[in-house]
């Protein structure tokens, strides 16, 4: 655990970069620090490891004043990664993997098996990679390099700043999802500084977001900060369709699905204008013997067949993509019920089988669920709330 | 020119040869010696370095012939005196690459090293000098080849060096000799200074793949300007 207290930096021309912050930082979670520039986020993120020193107030690390720590031994007990990686030009990949346990006088050769032991775990081709140098690297493979660097000796906390900002948004999507994977496994306070809103509720447990002046402005949950913005400024700053994505926080197994309208392709047609007339629809999934979708057909379609077909013989509109229940959120069934040409989207399981549908006033009962379960939890303060949270 | 003359003397060839290799090679090396830990001081405070520059400029522009006249007084006619001298001159090249090169490792590189736990002497040792080494090898191959050229005008207060050449062959109207005698600094020129391309290439192994052949040369003959 991390905690500002009351922490002030002044610089010599005046300027005050963090001003009076109070901030806990919870062990074993992401934290992310999130504001426009100049707001004293990466200040914040630099007193950690004593690279600024503040002028008033208290960092503690696990209740130790950071003060009180030779730099030094602080740092190596604290990983670090930065935008432009930091990587050094003269020594391999598996080297500069290895600089924090060589510090720590580890034996080079334990040092090295350590560092292909992180190339492993941040995806990195150890055998084409241990000896190649930073230089010959792409954007996104030198930033992992800089990942396993921070963590090689195995350091409780991990101060990210802005770690992916200087990679395409393709490469920067897939390290997202690496570093929430990576936190999966080893659980680290992880303390990560961007100017990106929506990095920080893809990544973050907690997010703190600053005012310029170094401010807080809110501390919350990304889903509480995109629900129950404290004022206008947060507001902006989250984005206009916040409420689109606050629904990422929402599971889509609250879904109340419809399965009276799904057939298989032998079904005559019949009994599919019947079943749809019964259901109130216009449209019948049709799905494979083993209930994979295959396609909708439309009720006036089937009426002009002959009565002797089955529904396989049936123009078919096509699927579009399909959503998971029990992985994807509400904000990926909307989605998926967006693009799809009748309004109505398919959730499948594991093995691609058809769940049921949903439809646009499906989609709204249950948003108004989860969005009043999510707020009565808030009143009763069981979503955790951080003590530096100001407003 | 008169070939025969070349095996016939190829003993003093040899002896001149070898004496300007020691004056051109032993005061850059002392020369670095001194610029590392004044271009550390000039990185670290900044305001040292123009004055300091300034300095070592002014030395280079001093006829070399007049440094060693003033430097007898003190230090006689004798192998000490050029190599002091030389070794100024160096100062001249290798301070500014030494600057440059420790001032040409990057922020971010520096600042990792620093949250990494390196201490600021470990940090020079293991992180900045190493990053620095491809510009101070240029700009000890520009010391070198110059001072090997500049070596030659020691003979002139009787220093032995291949300058004999130029002074025995001027004196006896004697082409062949100072023709060899030219050759010769060339060659020693060209010589140490693929030695040093050599040393450099070891030292910087992360650099493979990334020299051009023709960078070498351009600065291997600007270096013999003076």
């Amino acid at each position: 655990m991390i905690t500002f207290q009351s922490v002030t930096k002044r610089y010599p021309d005046g300027t005050v970069a963090v001003d009076h912050l109070d901030l806990e930082i919870p062990a074993s979670k992401i934290v992310v620090l999130v504001g426009p520039s100049g707001c004293g986020k990466t200040t914040s993120l630099r007193m950690i490891n004593r690279l600024v020193e503040p002028t008033s107030g208290r960092i503690l690390l696990d209740g130790r004043d950071v003060a009180e720590v030779n730099p030094s031994h602080l740092r190596r007990g604290i990983g670090y990664v930065i935008q432009q990686t930091g990587l050094f030009p003269h020594r391999t990949i598996e080297d500069n993997i290895a600089t924090v346990p060589l510090l720590n006088h580890w034996d080079k050769r334990k040092a090295r098996e350590r560092a292909r032991e992180l190339m492993d775990l941040v995806g990195l081709d150890t055998a084409a990679m241990a000896k190649r140098y930073p230089h010959q690297l792409s954007g996104g493979q030198q930033q992992r390099v800089g990942v396993a660097r921070a963590l090689a000796a195995d350091p409780p906390v991990l101060l990210m700043d802005e770690p992916f900002s200087a990679v395409d948004p393709i490469v920067r999507a897939s390290l997202q999802d690496e570093l929430i994977r990576l936190q999966g496994e080893l659980h680290k306070t992880v303390v990560l500084v961007t100017h990106d809103v929506e990095e920080a509720i893809k990544v973050g447990d907690l997010i703190a977001l600053y005012r310029p002046g170094g401010h807080l402005a809110q501390v919350d949950t990304p889903e509480r900060l995109l629900g129950a913005p404290v004022d206008d400024y947060v507001r902006d700053f989250v984005g206009f369709d916040r409420g689109i994505r606050r629904l990422s926080f929402f599971a889509a197994t609250a879904l109340d699905l419809a399965a009276d309208t799904v057939l298989t392709s032998d079904t005559s047609a019949a009994d599919a204008i019947q079943a749809a007339k019964q259901a109130g629809q216009e449209w019948v999934l049709v799905v494979d013997a083993e209930r994979r979708p295959i396609g909708w057909a439309e009720v006036g379609d089937l009426e002009s067949l002959p009565a002797s077909a089955a529904l396989g013989d049936a123009p078919l509109a096509p699927v579009g993509h399909t959503f998971r229940p029990d992985t994807d959120s509400l904000r990926a069934a909307l989605d998926a019920t967006i693009l799809s040409r009748t309004e109505r989207a398919v959730a499948v399981d594991e093995r691609g089988q058809v769940m049921g549908t949903t439809s646009y006033e499906r989609l709204r009962d249950a948003i108004r669920a989860a969005e009043e379960a999510a707020d009565r939890q808030a009143v009763s303060g069981s979503t955790p709330q951080p003590a530096g949270e100001a407003g | 020119m008169v070939w025969s003359w070349i095996p016939q003397n190829w003993g003093l060839i040899w002896q001149y040869t070898s004496d300007n290799a020691l004056l051109g090679l032993v005061p850059p090396l002392i020369g670095l010696a001194i610029s590392i830990p004044l271009g550390v001081v000039s990185v670290r405070w900044g305001w040292v370095y123009p004055p300091l520059l300034s300095l070592t400029s002014a030395v280079y522009a001093i006829p070399s012939l007049a440094v060693f006249v003033v430097l007898i007084d003190y230090t006689g006619l004798g192998n000490l005196t050029v190599i002091i001298a030389l070794t100024l001159f160096s100062l001249c090249v290798l301070l500014p690459n030494v600057v440059d090169g420790l001032r040409g490792v990057s922020q971010p590189v520096r600042q990792a090293a620093t949250a990494m736990g390196y201490g600021e002497i470990r940090r020079l040792v293991q992180v900045e000098l190493p990053i620095a080494t491809p510009v101070v090898i240029a700009g000890l191959r520009i010391a070198v080849v110059s001072s090997i050229s500049l070596a030659s005008v020691a003979q002139l207060i009787g220093v032995g060096s291949l300058g004999y050449f130029f002074i025995d062959g001027l004196q006896r109207d004697f082409p062949t000799e100072i023709y060899v005698g030219a050759f010769a600094v060339l060659a020693l020129a060209f010589v140490s200074d693929m030695l040093l391309v050599t040393i450099g290439a070891l030292l910087t192994p992360w650099r493979r793949g990334q020299r051009t052949l023709g960078g070498v040369w351009a600065i291997s003959l600007a270096g013999t300007g003076r």
